[in-house]
């Protein structure tokens, strides 16, 4: 999901105030332009868009934000048209029948996505389809509750406290305010820590859950969201139609078009499905009355061919084509880049602060025991036994599958070992043994992944504010986190640029950054020195031992051996899965087993 | 007769190979050497087609090859046997060596060149019929190469082809390789095996870090102590 | 006793027309490793030119095999070529998700543009006439389908099994750039095997139009219990489509008898919705069909 872009547009202020501007426009015309004009086909098509906007706004919650593709929206929609008018029917006013059938499609959405979150991609959406048809077949089966077939009728009880009118404006008035706070609220959750942990876990899930993402968790949130606010806008549909149906309700073609003014729009972005239902609902509904019967179709035509040129051409969406264009505007005012980030100011400390003078090494923080794993017939970690003092440099070496990694994975919980134990210190002195990331992160633990893991959307800033999120529930206090970490590992002047324009330098040190802004205890790097020039190696050695001195117990795998003799306490040496050396740097690289587990045998032996 | 000009290479935004110039001369056998990282097997994959250089260029034969696509480099005789095998695990032993002479050239005689690539290979031979998946690690790499030989290719590419299995495979494994390259055939090796692998070669590269840092006869690089220091540190 | 054997009867002759219509989804999938959310509406649109066939030439509907294979070919190729090709290497999901739904959306539009709402009736031409096998009966037309839905796995299975072509996408399935290594044209094998998919759901529109009223909406209709057999049956697996679409039609057809013919799709897309979940894999998929789950 790399291709959504940011909500902080890139492009600069003007570019985004300009914006935000035309945003507010669009946004009071379609209240302001049918009222104006009072007719009641147009004040149809802009209650149409409205709906459609919010409904879609609402689905981007999910489909964007947690990018799940649902194409079974319609169920929660249903629910909420059916339960508001079946409470109608009772004498209850949909204003209550509305948060009735928004609790209702909460509790059917968490209770259905839950499993379904296993599924990836086109699989979730499949999954979404096949219980909206389930649920069709049921409203049709259970026709004493539903009407069945024949659909229900609501009372024409008129007047505000049934939400049923004779003219269309108070309806209008009615989906615009619902619209506001569909927008309301998915601007809220894009710059909460939900947003950003929902962006994260879209992004890269295994980088979310180091940070400490419980990312089924947050998923379940955006459904919950999202279900509710479909379900209250289904209700007032039921009431603006007066007539509901289950083909109707929990129909597959309009399950499709909710998620598609979003896709069309600007899959991700608060403001993306507003646009897309503004551009295309009147067109189509303009076709639909002029042309008539005759043009049965055309409207569904338009709309597919729409979708299949926006997936081919407009991968973005009408904001990522908007905000490209904004940012080589910007490029040809030709402001110097530094101009734009003017809320960027290197903070009064100096970059690196002054270490303070080494703690020396502490008692155990980690204790690795008998570690065993197999991955089919193979036995890649043989009984590794090993521990980690407090405020040491542990580096982790040793030729191409040696299983370096995998003991990565096991060391913070991606990987469960078939025997053996890790435990952690933990801040209340004793230790413990977590079994998942989220446990081992809990303890402290922060670890950085060999093939770097951006969160490719975001900017440098929104990334390592996921990791301070760990620790600062509020969005301002992350950000100032963040900031501070940034500057500290020399990200500062890059904090507005996104993470997928970095070079392989800068994107192994937004790694690390990400997690030091989890305040670590303990830190894993994965190879953060693999693949980057000279300077950057030099760079990254000052950060490592700025690192340890602040407290940090780090275990470092590494193969730029200058880096591993200048600042490992101690090293193992791993091969084959097992550990063949173990002690100070510069006797562990004349072990003859060593250089033979490097360079062969017969090398071993001719340099004897 | 394979020739790369200056070539920068790497995936997405990231460069990895800088300024990388090298030479293979026909009939002989090459192999780049480097740490972890250094950029070997990009150099291989590279040459292969299946990632398209930045800058720089590829000649193969007198023609310009930097822009085609990988089935295209095969095409031109230029075969890779990839690091871990790379095997349809699904198929047979015999369909994967079938497949490896999809190549136009290798199509037409295939029964007779699958006769004298077996007569290499008897333990292949006994396997024929049997699930590329349930063979050893050994006999996966046999396979292999035997499926890039089946291709008639007129440089052959190793990737680390000794990774992962017993001394003795290794040394059956670099056995092979001179026998390859006995019948004409060009060796283009990587390997992390140092010595045993400048043993069995004419010349070799050392790259670090994306580049090369020195080049000569294998002789010369044995005894150099860069090559220590490239892998080791010290 | 009868009555229950003509169940099962009708259940076996259902589970020949959802396997004819699942084998191209499954074999797209299992090569280009993208659901055809436009499945069927390829469907729909061989069934339009089988009517038009039949009607405007008063030729027999299976006549029209000569036209509607060959054109679901070319439908399939291009939709590859053209929408699908360009989209490979994106990370997304949605983006391949949501072509193949344009796609399908613009099909079932754009029918209803030409043909209107109308229902469609391809003559029969005896096809729709029942044949008594011992104690039960069945219609002639099905009867041919199911031996269709047979052969058309034997011919799938002996191509890929026995030619270079037929391996070459093999290769291409299991293992993309080392099939690349081997000199193989990977977009080329693409475009090829999503035009046999097509084509076979074009032959699976030839004999599904003299039984069924063509509408737009037709394909909807049929693609979402192919989505269940295609799942059951393992994704990518011929013969898992194959013995997947028999036990769907089987439960189908006995769940339409014993629990209500209004609830027969809700259990279907229940027993659906519990394989993905439960067994992702499919009854009879094996573990690389996993690459659908996280």
């Amino acid at each position: 999901m790399s291709s959504s872009p940011t909500l902080s547009l890139p492009g600069g202020r003007n570019a985004a105030l300009l914006q935000g501007a035309g945003f507010t426009a669009i946004l009071a015309a379609l209240l302001v332009v049918p009222l104006a004009i009072g007719n009641d086909f147009v004040t149809h098509i802009f209650i149409t868009m409205c709906l459609m906007a919010a409904l879609s706004t609402a689905w981007n919650l999910v489909g964007g934000f947690a990018g799940q593709m649902s194409l079974g929206h319609g169920v929660y929609y249903g629910i909420g048209a059916y339960a508001g008018v079946i409470l109608m029917n009772m004498g209850i006013s949909p204003w209550i029948g509305m948060f009735a059938g928004g609790l209702i499609a909460m509790v059917v959405g968490v209770v259905i996505s839950y499993p379904c979150f296993r599924l990836k991609g086109p699989f979730y959406s499949l999954a979404s389809i096949a219980f909206l048809e389930v649920f069709r077949v049921l409203a049709l089966h259970f026709s004493s509750l539903t009407g069945g077939a024949t659909g229900l009728m609501i009372p024409l009880n008129l007047g505000w406290t049934w939400m049923v009118f004779r003219e269309r404006w108070p309806s209008l008035v009615i989906i615009f305010g619902m619209l506001l706070v569909t927008l309301a609220v998915a601007a809220a959750v894009r710059r909460s820590r939900l947003g950003f942990y929902l962006i994260a876990t879209r992004e890269r899930e295994s980088a979310a859950r180091a940070a400490g993402v419980q990312t089924v968790r947050v998923r379940l949130i955006a459904v919950a969201i999202s279900s509710f606010l479909c379900a209250m806008l289904g209700t007032f549909h039921a009431m603006y139609l007066t007539f509901i149906e289950p083909a109707a309700m929990f129909s597959l073609t309009f399950s499709i078009q909710i998620a598609m003014f979003a896709l069309i729009g600007g899959l991700g972005t608060v403001r993306g499905p507003l646009l897309g239902a503004v551009l295309l609902v009147p067109i189509t509904e303009w076709a639909r009355a002029v042309l008539g019967a005759s043009a049965l179709g055309l409207h569904g035509f338009v709309y597919g061919s729409v979708l299949i040129l926006v997936v081919l051409f407009m991968p973005n969406g009408i904001i990522g084509f908007l905000s490209r264009y904004a940012g080589k505007q910007n490029a040809e005012d030709a402001a110097p880049a530094t101009t734009q980030t003017d809320t960027i100011k290197a903070p009064a400390t100096p970059l690196v602060p002054p270490a303070p003078d080494r703690a020396g090494i502490g008692a155990d923080i980690m204790r690795v025991e008998h570690l065993n794993k197999h991955f089919g017939g193979l036995h890649v970690t043989r009984d590794i036994s090993f521990t980690l003092r407090e405020g040491e440099i542990l580096g982790l070496i040793g030729p191409n599958g040696a299983g370096k990694t995998t003991l990565f994975n096991m060391l913070s919980g991606f990987l469960s070992p078939d025997s053996g134990s890790v435990s952690l210190r933990g801040p209340d002195g004793k230790f413990h043994t977590p079994a998942n990331p989220a446990d081992f992160a809990a303890l402290g633990m922060g670890r950085t992944f060999q093939i770097v893991q951006p969160f490719a959307a975001m900017t440098v800033e929104e990334n390592i504010m996921v990791g301070a999120f760990y620790r600062h529930h509020d969005e301002k206090a992350a950000r100032e986190s963040a900031r501070e970490t940034a500057w500290r590992m020399g990200l500062g002047p890059l904090l507005n640029s996104e993470a997928r324009g970095l070079t392989i330098g800068g994107l192994k040190r937004l790694e690390v950054a990400r997690v030091m802004a989890m305040e670590p205890r303990v830190l894993l790097l994965d190879e953060v020195m693999a693949g980057i020039n000279q300077t950057d190696v030099r760079r990254a050695i000052d950060l490592m031992l700025s690192i340890r001195d602040s407290g940090v117990s780090i275990i470092a795998i590494e193969h730029v051996m200058q880096a591993v003799m200048s600042l490992s306490d101690r090293v193992i040496v791993l091969a084959s899965g097992e550990v063949i050396a173990e002690g100070d740097p510069r006797d562990v690289v004349r072990d003859p087993h060593v250089i033979e587990a490097y360079l062969g045998k017969e090398f071993a032996d001719a340099q004897a | 007769m394979l020739k790369l000009e200056n070539i920068h290479a790497g995936y997405g935004p990231t460069t990895i190979l800088q300024n990388v110039s090298l030479e293979v001369k026909e009939g002989e056998i090459v192999t780049i050497v480097g740490a972890n990282g250094a950029g070997k097997t990009t150099t291989l994959r590279t040459i292969a087609g299946l990632i398209k250089p930045k800058q720089g260029s590829i000649s193969f034969c007198g023609e310009d090859i930097t822009r085609l696509r990988g089935d295209q480099v095969v095409d031109r005789g230029i075969t890779l046997i990839p690091e871990g095998r790379q095997l349809f695990g699904d198929m047979t032993v015999r369909e994967n060596l079938l497949i490896g002479a999809f190549r136009a050239a290798a199509r037409a005689n295939h029964e007779r060149r699958l006769d004298e690539v077996l007569s290499i290979f008897p333990r292949v031979r006994e396997r024929l019929d049997q699930a590329a998946a349930s063979l050893s690690g050994g006999e996966q790499q046999m396979v292999a190469i035997a499926r890039g030989m089946m291709a008639q290719p007129k440089i052959l590419m190793f990737d680390e082809p000794s990774l992962g299995l017993a001394p003795i495979v290794v040394s059956q494994v670099f056995d092979i390789v001179r026998q390859i390259a006995g019948t004409g055939t060009t060796v283009l090796i990587v390997e992390q095996n140092v010595y045993t692998t400048l043993k069995v070669a004419d010349r070799g590269y050392v790259l670090e870090n994306g580049q090369i840092v020195l080049e000569g006869q294998s002789e010369a690089l044995l005894n150099d102590d860069h090559i220590r220091q490239a892998y080791l540190g010290i | 006793m009868t009555t229950f054997l003509q169940i099962l009867v009708n259940g076996l002759m259902l589970g020949g027309l959802f396997a004819i219509v699942s084998i191209g989804l499954t074999l797209i999938f299992g090569i280009v490793k993208v659901v055809n959310f436009a499945h069927g509406e390829f469907l729909m649109a061989g069934m339009f030119i089988t009517w038009l066939i039949t009607t405007r030439l008063g030729l027999h509907p299976y006549a029209a095999v000569i036209i509607v294979v060959p054109a679901l070919f070319v439908m399939g190729a291009l939709t590859q070529r053209l929408l699908i090709q360009p989209l490979m290497s994106a990370r997304d999901d949605h983006v391949q998700i949501f072509a193949t739904v344009g796609l399908s959306t613009a099909l079932i539009n754009l029918a209803l543009l030409i043909f209107g709402a109308d229902i469609a009736n391809t003559p029969a031409h005896g096809l729709r006439a029942p044949i008594s096998l011992g104690p039960v009966r069945v219609l002639t037309g099905q009867l041919y389908i199911f031996g269709a839905a047979i052969a058309l796995v034997v011919a799938l299975h002996l191509m890929m099994k026995h030619s270079q072509i037929g391996r070459a996408i093999r290769a291409v399935a299991q293992n993309r750039s080392a099939a690349e290594l081997m000199g193989i044209n990977v977009n080329r094998i693409y475009i090829l095997s999503f035009g046999i998919g097509a084509a076979c759901v074009g032959l699976a529109a030839v004999l599904i139009a003299p039984l069924y009223p063509t509408s737009s909406n037709i394909g909807t209709y049929f693609v979402l219990t192919a989505f269940v057999v295609v799942v059951l049956g393992g994704l990518g697996s011929i013969p898992g489509a194959f013995f997947g679409a028999l036990l769907i039609g089987m439960l189908d057809a006995l769940s339409g008898f014993y629990i209500g013919s209004d609830l027969r799709e809700a259990v279907v897309f229940g027993v659906f919705l519990v394989i993905l979940i439960l067994k992702p894999s499919g009854l009879f998929g094996n573990r690389r069909a996993l690459s659908h789950l996280s």
